[in-house]
């Protein structure tokens, strides 16, 4: 009997660890792994392509302390993330509340809005980039069509409008998700709930504040958070339209990064500041997860 | 039954563990190579001339050793920075590689193979400046660098000479302007927005013929010992730089690149274009049908008007550690192949480059097409009346770092969107040029 219950744990064991060992491995030697080397190596002048890497204490930190660009940075990627957290959590919401209601071509209609977040990033950024130049793009084309003229912009190389370009072509390619994941949540919502409210006489805008909205809240959370993750990680719509330009004007964190780190050549700092931003990160979360809670509690 | 349950579960979890070990054999496999291929990258794009010479290249290669193949690694409109630094990190650099500004970034990673001085003797080309003592690449040719013109929209407005000053240049510009041409095409999207900016850095801020026993002012900014802030030739610059893009560039410029400045000025749409001697090898294959010229580039300090060139450091193409064993004996066949005599005079055809290798018996570049040659001929004329400058070009320990020409670039960006502020602007150009002078 003993030894019966000895090969049992023996047996577990081993499936634990066959089940698990491979992924902590795999996890361990692609993520902790980079991850400590990259905190190590944000104590070095390490450029990334040569194996020499001298140790330079702090000063990299220091850098950081005096580093304007990167606080221009932060301060464009935290203005987009504003916009992007804004659109995605109400705008969102009120297109899927609109999409719900709709009687004739439901399907496709939402297909079509749905559409460009299946398009990749890639395709989606150089569209933008060629609808928006200033001589040969679609908009001044058809702003000039119109007799428009004096509305034609250099949409990208505008510093007043390219933080609204960029945004526009982020809410372009990923309503169709975030909207997705409200459509889901509204379909929960206990058909009696709105038979009450209609023999109540209640209208539309009285059958979303008080029916749709409350039982909204769980996704209006979860796209929050999934909106503050885009906004913070802005990086791959930068590098196909703007590479961070005119001048400096649209580096976000993510592209400051990369172009410290790639283009040149100094990952010893880059991990530093991916490190600062990492920890920043993480504060930001901390106070996120707790409202949460408290909510939660509330509720 | 819970015993058999646990065999069953045990029995699949192994065959799992197989199967991944199996898989990841199979992927951590070395990858079939072909053993009789030297690969080596060049930077063709679209451009037929480049494709013309390489085509000649690999045929002279693969005639001189049979059985061998040469393949082409195509790097399109790039420098292959981003190409080279992912081959780095995979450990499969090409056995040859195209070095242009990556030389030292290159040797400097242990990557490329010395070449001894008898290959160069047996060319006739000068001994480039060593690097770090050593020499690793061939020399292409002398490339130079000033303005290509639409002969016919200058001499409309009374202009057949090159400008000899920045002014007399500023003030042919502003007669082309009120004659109603578009006096210069410009983009501001990519790299090429740093040309009249850096251009004029090199002819200003710099010796036209440094002296080697002084610290240059490349290595006097490494020292933290001059600043472009602080420099009064470069806030002139910056000035003329502003005036420059606010009077004679067209509104929406940002949203140009090469392509487009290349696309407008052989379109006959703009008079004057500031770019390397490269251009000269695209008329040909784009049957341009009007007569240009090239001219020096003009000073902003009362110096003569010259072409900057960078030909006198180590540019050209080198071997790399991935050549071993008999492979190291056919990159060297693949680089002794570059100077035969057909082979390098469609390279100079095709980049428009003036011969270095005095001992291959060809001339400079040359063409069919009357006015790709009229402008070659444009071009060696007014080298031979003007000369060239090295600029911030001394050697590849001293010259600018890499980030440079993109710092300026964004620089010229600012002033396309709208930024003024002189100060604000030679901050700028300080933090670029700063933050990648730390990576080396």
């Amino acid at each position: 009997m003993h030894s019966v219950r000895k090969r049992t744990i023996v047996g577990k064991c081993l499936a634990s660890l066959a089940l698990c060992g491979p992924a902590v491995f795999l996890y361990s030697a692609f993520v902790v792994l980079p991850a400590v080397l990259g905190f190590a190596y944000s104590f070095t002048d390490w450029g990334g392509w040569v194996n020499k890497a001298n140790f330079v204490g702090l000063e990299n930190y220091r850098e950081i302390l005096r580093d304007g660009p990167l606080l221009d940075a932060v301060k464009f990627t935290l203005f987009e993330t504003l916009l992007i957290v804004i659109f995605f959590t109400f705008a969102a919401m009120i297109l899927a509340v609109l999409l719900d209601r709709l009687r004739m071509w439901k399907g496709l209609i939402r297909g079509l809005f749905f559409y460009p977040y299946v398009l990749s990033v890639l395709i989606s950024a150089l569209l933008f980039t060629y609808m928006a130049n200033t001589r040969t793009g679609a908009i001044n084309v058809m702003l000039r069509g119109a007799g428009l003229e004096s509305l034609c912009r250099d949409w990208m190389g505008d510093p007043s409008l390219v933080p609204f370009f960029i945004f526009a072509l982020v809410a372009w390619s990923g309503t169709g998700f975030f909207t997705t994941l409200y459509l889901a949540n509204l379909q929960t919502i206990p058909v009696e709930l709105y038979e009450a409210a209609e023999i109540d006489g209640a209208g539309p805008v009285s059958v979303f504040t008080n029916i749709q909205f409350p039982m909204l809240i769980p996704a209006l959370t979860v796209n929050s958070v999934l909106a503050l993750i885009t906004g913070i990680n802005l990086f791959s719509h930068i590098v196909v339209t703007t590479q961070g330009g005119p001048g400096y004007r649209t580096f976000t964190v993510g592209y400051y990064i990369y172009w410290l780190g790639v283009l040149n050549n100094r990952q010893g700092y880059a991990t530093a500041v991916s490190f600062v931003m990492f920890m920043a990160l993480v504060g930001i979360a901390g106070v996120q997860i707790a409202l949460i809670r408290r909510r939660d509690v509330r509720l | 039954m819970c015993e058999s349950r646990n065999g069953c579960r045990i029995r699949i979890l192994l065959l799992t563990l197989v199967l991944g070990a199996a898989f990841a054999c199979v992927g951590c496999r070395r990858a079939p190579t072909e053993e009789k291929v030297i690969r080596v990258t060049r930077n063709i794009g679209g451009r037929e001339g480049f494709r013309t010479h390489w085509e000649a290249w690999k045929a002279c290669f693969e005639r001189n050793n049979p059985g061998w193949k040469l393949e082409l690694i195509d790097l399109g409109n790039a420098d292959g920075a981003q190409f080279y630094k992912s081959r780095i990190a995979t450990g499969d650099l090409p056995e040859v590689v195209m070095t242009w500004s990556m030389a030292d970034f290159l040797a400097d990673g242990g990557n490329l193979i010395p070449l001894p001085d008898c290959y160069y003797e047996k060319f006739g080309i000068p001994l480039p400046t060593p690097y770090k003592g050593k020499r690793y690449t061939s020399q292409g040719g002398r490339q130079i660098q000033g303005i290509i013109v639409n002969k016919k929209m200058w001499a409309d407005v009374g202009i057949t000479e090159p400008p000899q000053s920045w002014d007399e240049f500023i003030a042919g510009l502003q007669k082309l302007k009120d004659k109603g041409y578009r006096p210069l095409v410009y983009g501001g999207r990519e790299w090429s927005a740093h040309m009249p900016l850096m251009c004029s850095l090199h002819m200003n801020l710099y010796d036209y013929e440094p002296d080697l026993t002084k610290p240059s002012w490349n290595k006097l900014k490494i020292e933290g010992k001059v600043s472009f802030a602080k420099d009064p030739i470069a806030r002139m610059i910056i000035e003329k730089m502003i005036y420059l893009l606010d009077h004679f560039v067209e509104k929406g410029a940002l949203s140009d690149g090469y392509n487009e400045e290349q696309r407008d000025f052989y379109g006959g749409k703009g008079a004057t274009w500031i770019m390397g001697c490269w251009v000269g090898g695209d008329i040909e294959p784009n049957k341009v049908d009007f007569e240009m010229a090239y001219w020096p580039m003009p000073s902003m300090t009362g110096k003569p008007p010259k072409f900057f060139s960078n030909s006198t450091i180590q540019n050209g193409w080198a071997a790399t550690v991935s050549a071993t064993g008999p492979k190291l004996e056919k990159a060297m066949s693949a680089l002794e192949a570059f100077y035969d005599p057909q082979v390098h005079q469609l390279f100079l055809n095709g980049e428009a480059m003036f011969k270095i290798a005095e001992k291959v018996p060809i001339k400079g570049p040359q063409s069919d097409w009357k006015p790709a040659q009229q402008l070659y001929d444009s071009m060696a004329e007014n080298l031979a009346k003007y000369g060239t400058a090295t600029g911030a070009f001394i050697g590849l320990d001293d010259q600018p770092p890499h980030g440079g020409e993109m710092a300026a670039a964004r620089v010229m960006q600012e002033i396309l969107a709208g930024n003024k502020d002189v100060d604000d602007l030679l901050k700028k150009l300080d933090y670029g040029w700063e933050s990648a002078q730390k990576a080396r």
